[in-house]
């Protein structure tokens, strides 16, 4: 199979000794949109930029249809990257800056022109054109970045936490634009973020960092229900995580002894008895109910564990309640004002939590 | 009650600033309106004239006080300023565009490099045609002078670029060369236009110190004399209000160069504007 996109084993250790990113392994088929979330300095910019040509790569291989890109200078690769603060040209009009790129394309005059003007329609960029960019708001600006990126047509476009400079609701705007336009043109993204509420709207996979390391790869939905490391499970979602003891493995069901007793959920990873391990549990997967005089008990399938309520609070037609389990842990709770009527959850009583055991994962600990 | 204090005070020491600053100059520019060939560059004025303006483009009928021998050095000067300034803004933008990106050595390069506007300037002219002596070579304003302005103007031109790209965005670059624009080709279309700015300023800088340096110039430059050595020259001779004539017309020049300066850093500047305006919405 011929990938659009691969990185094999690249590394970057920077001149000071500090590795920068250690492994990084990926292939990316043609169309698909692929995000890099992580914290900041998670490495996530440096292999953008080592996709780029901007940075050297210490280490690996990068390849584009299946030809090596290391040795090439950035204007020699197919890609094109977009920059966080669009980087345009402000002593250019926002035609020439569309246009730039392809003026050493070969193209005559008026094949550039038509690119352009194409470029500037499908961007609703035509009132503007012989403005310079600098007059112009953020969401202009992104797009004339985009404009400009797209018209060298390049096999991947990079973009650089491109959303990162707009207000919230130009964001949310943008980015539907983002993914019709990249599902329209059929282009590879490389999308870095470290904004998980993009990264889980817009791409088709995620690949998620810590410290220079991948620590999965995933579709977004994996990476919320099925958390391979205790990083993600942390960084994505919102997620309860108590540690324990494994005590059994039945098939993919994984019984831990934890400070709250036996807990049962799926196992991700290899797990075997006696191992420390983790179980995560999503806040939408649990359920409060008050504490009955004879309260239900686990069982394989379904967990149950008492809590005490901190607070309740309605906004709108949401109640939130954060509960605190007896190990100290807050857990927050959020549901329909139905299901968690006001005044069933008083501060200071007593509940039950419980969650069904396939809805929570178990990985080991380290 | 200090600010009382402190204003009257910044005030008083402005003015005195701008006094000495001035002052010598208006007090030349009224004793160039001399009469003459009388009268001497003293006050009082015995009467107004724009005797000495004539007397600088010949146009008064001969006398004992000989014209300026200006023509010729005029012309070597800005001849020299003019080479000069191209050459050490050449300089000063390439060698600032290689410190861009730490090298080794860096650190002793940039002390060799900002030497050249520290060391006395007399030092370097007499070892400069000690040197061209010793070797054969002959001195004149534009080999040996000229080698010495551009030791000179270099550090300064190298300086004001070190500081524009300092401030420069690099991702502008960046882009430019993702979008398969080699290296040479953005420089001249992406960095050059948004760094003008500074090559003015380095220009400048290095134009108005050769034009009237003096001190490396009076060992090295040879037979033919700068502008600065030909007006010394007359000085040791007997002093006229034709010198004070020309200062005049000098600083007019000088100032010609500085609204032309100032026009095109103001276009420039409105565009600079733009772009931090870009940059802090970004």
């Amino acid at each position: 199979m011929l990938y659009d996109l691969e990185l094999i084993k690249v590394g970057k250790i920077y001149d000071n000794g500090t590795p920068a990113v250690v492994d990084f392994d990926l292939a990316v088929v043609k169309g698909e949109f692929i995000a890099f979330l992580g914290p900041s300095g998670c490495g996530k910019t440096t292999t953008l930029r080592m996709i780029a040509g901007f940075e050297q790569i210490s280490s690996g291989t990068i390849r584009v249809r299946g030809s090596a890109i290391n040795d090439l200078p950035p204007e020699r690769r197919p890609t094109s990257m977009i920059f966080q603060n669009y980087a345009l040209f402000p002593h250019m009009t926002v035609r020439r800056n569309i246009g730039y790129g392809l003026e050493v394309k070969g193209l005559s005059a008026k094949q550039r022109a038509a690119k352009v003007d194409h470029l500037l329609a499908t961007l609703s960029l035509e009132d503007v054109a012989d403005k310079r960019p600098d007059k112009l708001s953020g969401g202009q600006r992104q797009r004339i970045a985009l404009a400009r990126g797209l018209a060298v047509e390049p096999e991947i476009l990079l973009l650089d936490e491109p959303l990162g400079a707009l207000d919230a609701n130009l964001r949310k705007t943008i980015q539907a634009e983002l993914k019709i336009l990249q599902k329209t043109l059929g282009i590879t993204f490389v999308f870095v973020t470290h904004a998980q509420s993009e990264a889980l709207s817009l791409s088709d996979r995620i690949v998620v960092m810590n410290q220079g390391r991948i620590e999965q790869i995933s579709p977004p939905h994996q990476l919320y229900t099925r958390p391979d490391t205790p990083f993600v499970a942390r960084f994505i979602g919102r997620n309860t995580i108590l540690d324990g003891t494994v005590k059994g493995v039945v098939g993919d069901q994984v019984l831990l002894e934890t400070a709250l007793g036996s807990l049962s959920g799926r196992a991700n990873g290899p797990l075997v008895g006696g191992q420390a391990a983790k179980i995560v549990i999503p806040a939408e997967a649990m359920e409060a109910r008050a504490a009955g005089p004879a309260g239900p008990v686990s069982r394989s399938s379904v967990n149950v564990v008492g809590a005490t309520v901190r607070r309740s609070d309605v906004v709108g037609h949401v109640s939130h309640i954060a509960v605190a389990l007896p190990t100290g842990t807050p857990v927050a709770l959020e549901g329909h004002v139905d299901k968690y009527p006001p005044d069933a959850f008083p501060a200071g009583g007593d509940i039950v939590l419980t969650w069904k055991a396939a809805e929570a994962t178990v990985i080991p600990a380290a | 009650m200090q600010s009382t204090l402190i204003k009257p005070a910044l005030a008083t020491y402005t003015a005195l600033f701008l006094l000495f600053l001035y002052a010598p100059f208006v007090v030349l520019a009224i004793l160039s309106f001399q009469t003459g060939p009388e009268g001497g560059p003293q006050f009082p004025i015995i009467e107004w004239s724009t005797y000495w303006y004539r007397h600088l483009l010949g146009l008064v009928p001969p006398s004992r006080i000989a014209p300026l021998p200006i023509d010729e050095s005029l012309l070597r000067s800005l001849g020299l300023a003019f080479m000069t300034m191209v050459v050490s803004t050449v300089l000063g933008v390439a060698s600032a565009q290689a410190f861009r990106t730490r090298f080794a050595g860096s650190g002793i390069v940039f002390y060799l490099i900002v030497l050249g506007m520290m060391v006395p300037g007399v030092l370097v002219g007499l070892g400069m045609s000690l040197v061209a002596n010793a070797l054969g070579i002959d001195r004149h304003w534009w080999s040996t002078a000229f080698v010495l302005h551009v030791v000179y103007t270099f550090p300064f031109a190298f300086l004001v670029m070190l500081a524009i790209f300092n401030r420069f965005d690099e991702s502008v670059e960046e882009a430019s060369w993702s979008l398969g624009v080699p290296p040479g080709r953005t420089f001249r279309k992406v960095t050059f236009p948004l760094i003008f700015p500074g090559v003015l300023s380095a220009m400048l800088f290095a134009f108005t110190l050769s034009y009237d340096e003096f001190s490396r110039t009076l060992f090295a430059s040879g037979r033919d004399l700068t502008l600065p050595l030909a007006i010394y020259g007359t000085f040791s001779v007997e002093i006229h209000p034709n010198v004070f004539a020309f200062g005049v017309l000098t600083t007019l020049f000088s100032f010609a160069l500085l609204a032309v300066y100032a026009a095109l850093m103001t276009l420039s500047i409105r565009r600079a504007k733009r772009v931090a305006l870009q940059e802090e919405a970004a």
